[in-house]
């Protein structure tokens, strides 16, 4: 549908070749090379098309990338970006690239599976061939396609049977070079009746004007429980664009919470299929966009394609300066998904009359016994309420942050795990000191 | 303690200036207990929101000066941290912002200001727990959010609990009797005739002399047309709710 793409000097032969990170697995190989054709014959997406309106990519096509190497120490760095007062299990990559001695997986149970992608080709190649090589729609994601071509390393998580996990996985990836691109993938797996929490975090340490590609997918089999959260703070002249696909078996539970706090370009797509009956899953989002010209733009669908399904989409943002916010929410139920109950929301504090908010809230209904709702505000805020707080002594500065947080607070405070909910708290205040 | 000179105020009302203070001259010493009553109009509140800093109004001519500070160049934080407090009229509810942390907030915040330290957590603790009885709220209030789901009473009773952690030098209380049961007013009048004391001075915004049976005025100001046309002793209150407004709007003009 579009014209094919003239090469970016990112998919010419030699920086591909250049990248070749799984070069003894001949079968990456040409999986690669045939995802590079189709990103190259479905090109760039524009902002003709419908799900790519407001965020202009052309820069992409002129940038040039460096690839990818752990050159920095960030032994010490690092450790102020560990979860604070839990035991936790700690992959980490420095830019894109597994970092052993970074990481700590001494909690991590016998039966479960959790390493970087090439040991996972190494020591358990059988699980992981069943979900890497899955071709996903290259016309709706792109740069799902994109990923696949220029795969850096990721991380395998599973969790076998009946098992559960309370020890949180901290998956942090780190930014430490200029003009790199890195293209990370994640493949997290609960079986039967198992429970994993995972908090995947996106940081920069000095790394700048870089591009991460990320995608993770998410399987919950029967009855498991997958509590994601993940963490965008980039550099703010860095570009994120992610893709997390959401995969429910029936009686399943997912609940995702995405923090995006940094890079000046920001995308992400949520896409959740709840494939069989009485799955539950609850999708969230909270955004705070600083700085002026940054672009935050969050698409996120949930296909009701079994009965007795329940889903919650709530996003919420707070747009500072010149700032731009994207929202596109689609709850789809299939003519099969009798007794689906949903509800989706986005809200916008705008703190500045120069911030824009495009919000596009949707639903597709074919099933005919359904409960559906949702609500969708862009609003300043309460004047009343921050002359309330002034006039009993706080600062307007400390006003403001107790509104801001107030507002942010009925995201976060749905999130279970405690050490998680501080380690975001704790990066959203972050936020108010500096100016 | 409060001075207010030839005091005009102004709103914008679709493009329009609309004078709602025209020329307010009070002055309010140490210890005194001022009401001011009026029609719906005359700008009492207005009067009250101004020097507390509220937004939206023009000072189009005169002065205020609260403890020899020049009260309208500084913010309401600032006034607060004075001593001035304003209980509203309407108090705002706030969701997602804990009562005990907004007092503990607002009481440290007044103590940075004045270079105290910060109060610790069990001094906190003991203090707010004996002031919540006195407005007669249960301590559940206080792990809620401010005035979230509050009845018009339970707001007011919040509104004076705020009052007696911070101990302003001055309290302005903007019809905070109006919509309160007998109970509820006891209960205000209790709190405010229990800051009473030489050195704090008190502002009662109000409608009707109801409350002035239980909070007994020094002074009683009749304001029309955002002036303050007639002052006298306690005995100006009944006079005025005997013969109605109409009685001494009719006398000045």
């Amino acid at each position: 549908m579009n014209a094919a793409l003239e090469t970016p000097h990112w998919l010419n032969e030699s920086f591909i070749h250049s990248r070749d990170f799984f070069d003894q697995c001949p079968e990456v190989r040409d999986f690669q090379k045939k995802q590079r054709d189709l990103f190259l014959a479905r090109g760039l997406p524009t902002k003709r098309e419908e799900l790519w309106k407001y965020t202009d990519l052309r820069f992409l096509s002129n940038r040039t990338f460096v690839k990818p190497s752990i050159t920095m120490d960030v032994v010490q760095t690092i450790q102020a970006k560990h979860i604070q007062n839990s035991a936790s299990v700690r992959l980490v990559f420095v830019n894109g690239l597994f970092s052993e001695k970074l990481s700590d997986v001494s909690l991590l149970p016998e039966d479960v599976i959790c390493c970087d992608l090439k040991t996972a080709f190494k020591n358990h190649a059988e699980k992981i061939k069943k979900f890497i090589f899955e071709n996903v729609d290259t016309n709706r994601f792109p740069f799902a396609t994109l990923n696949a071509a220029l795969m850096t390393d990721g991380i395998f998580l599973y969790i076998p049977k009946h098992t559960t996990m309370n020890v949180p996985i901290h998956i942090l990836f780190a930014n430490t070079e200029k003009n790199i691109l890195t293209a990370s993938r994640n493949i997290i797996v609960a079986d039967e009746n198992a429970q994993a929490t995972i908090l995947e975090e996106h940081c920069e340490l000095g790394g700048r004007d870089y591009f991460t590609n990320v995608v993770t997918d998410i399987y919950a089999q029967p009855n498991s429980r997958i509590y994601y959260h993940k963490i965008q703070k980039e550099s703010l002249d860095a570009t994120h664009i992610a893709e997390i696909f959401v995969n429910q078996k029936h009686d399943s539970l997912v609940e995702t919470y995405s923090l995006a706090l940094g890079a000046q370009l920001g995308r992400e797509d949520v896409w959740v299929n709840l494939n069989e009956h009485h799955t539950e899953s609850s999708i969230n989002g909270f955004y705070y966009l600083s700085e002026n010209n940054q672009h935050i733009d969050n698409h996120a669908q949930v296909n009701h394609i079994a009965p007795l399904g329940t889903s919650k989409m709530v996003y919420k943002g707070v747009l500072e300066k010149k700032s731009r916010a994207v929202f596109n929410g689609k709850i789809y139920v299939y003519t099969n998904a009798q007794k689906t109950v949903s509800r989706q929301a986005n809200y916008n504090l705008m703190l500045s009359p120069d911030a824009e908010v495009d919000t596009k809230p949707e639903f597709e209904i074919y099933a005919d016994d359904v409960k559906c709702s949702h609500g969708d505000t862009v609003g300043q805020l309460d004047a009343e309420a921050l002359f309330f707080l002034r006039s009993r002594g706080i600062e307007k500065k400390i006003a403001l942050q107790m509104l801001t947080r107030a507002f942010a607070a009925d995201v976060l405070n749905s999130i279970k795990n405690p050490a998680i909910l501080a380690h975001m708290n704790h990066l959203l205040n972050e936020m108010f000191s500096d100016d | 303690m409060l001075s207010i000179e030839n005091l005009h105020a102004s709103i914008q009302d679709d493009q329009k200036t609309k004078a709602i203070l025209r020329g307010i001259n009070l002055i309010v010493k140490p210890g005194e207990v001022h009401a001011i009553m009026g029609p719906n109009g005359s700008g009492k509140s207005t009067l009250a929101n101004v020097l507390a800093g509220r937004d939206g109004y023009d000072i189009t001519e005169g002065n205020v000066h609260f403890e020899g500070v020049d009260l309208l160049a500084i913010t309401p934080e600032e006034r607060a941290a004075l001593g001035l407090f304003l209980a509203f009229q309407y108090p705002v509810e706030i969701p997602g912002v804990n009562n005990m942390y907004f007092l503990k907030a607002a009481l440290n915040g007044l103590r940075k200001h004045r270079h105290l330290e910060p109060l610790d957590a069990m001094d906190f603790l003991k203090t707010i727990r004996s002031k919540i009885k006195e407005v007669g709220l249960d301590e559940t209030f206080l792990n809620r959010a401010v005035n979230e789901g509050f009845s018009g009473g339970e707001k007011k009773r919040n509104e004076i609990l705020q009052m007696l952690m911070l101990e302003p030098k001055l309290a302005i209380l903007d019809e905070t009797d109006s919509g309160l049961d007998i109970d509820a007013l006891q209960m205000v009048a209790k709190g405010v005739n229990s800051l009473r004391n030489a050195e704090r001075s008190i502002i009662l915004v109000t409608h009707y002399q109801r409350l002035l049976d239980y909070i007994v005025p020094d002074v009683v100001h009749v304001m029309a047309n955002g002036q303050i046309i007639k002052s006298g002793d306690k005995s100006l209150a009944l006079e005025l709710e005997a013969k109605g407004y109409g009685w001494i709007e009719g006398s000045s003009s």
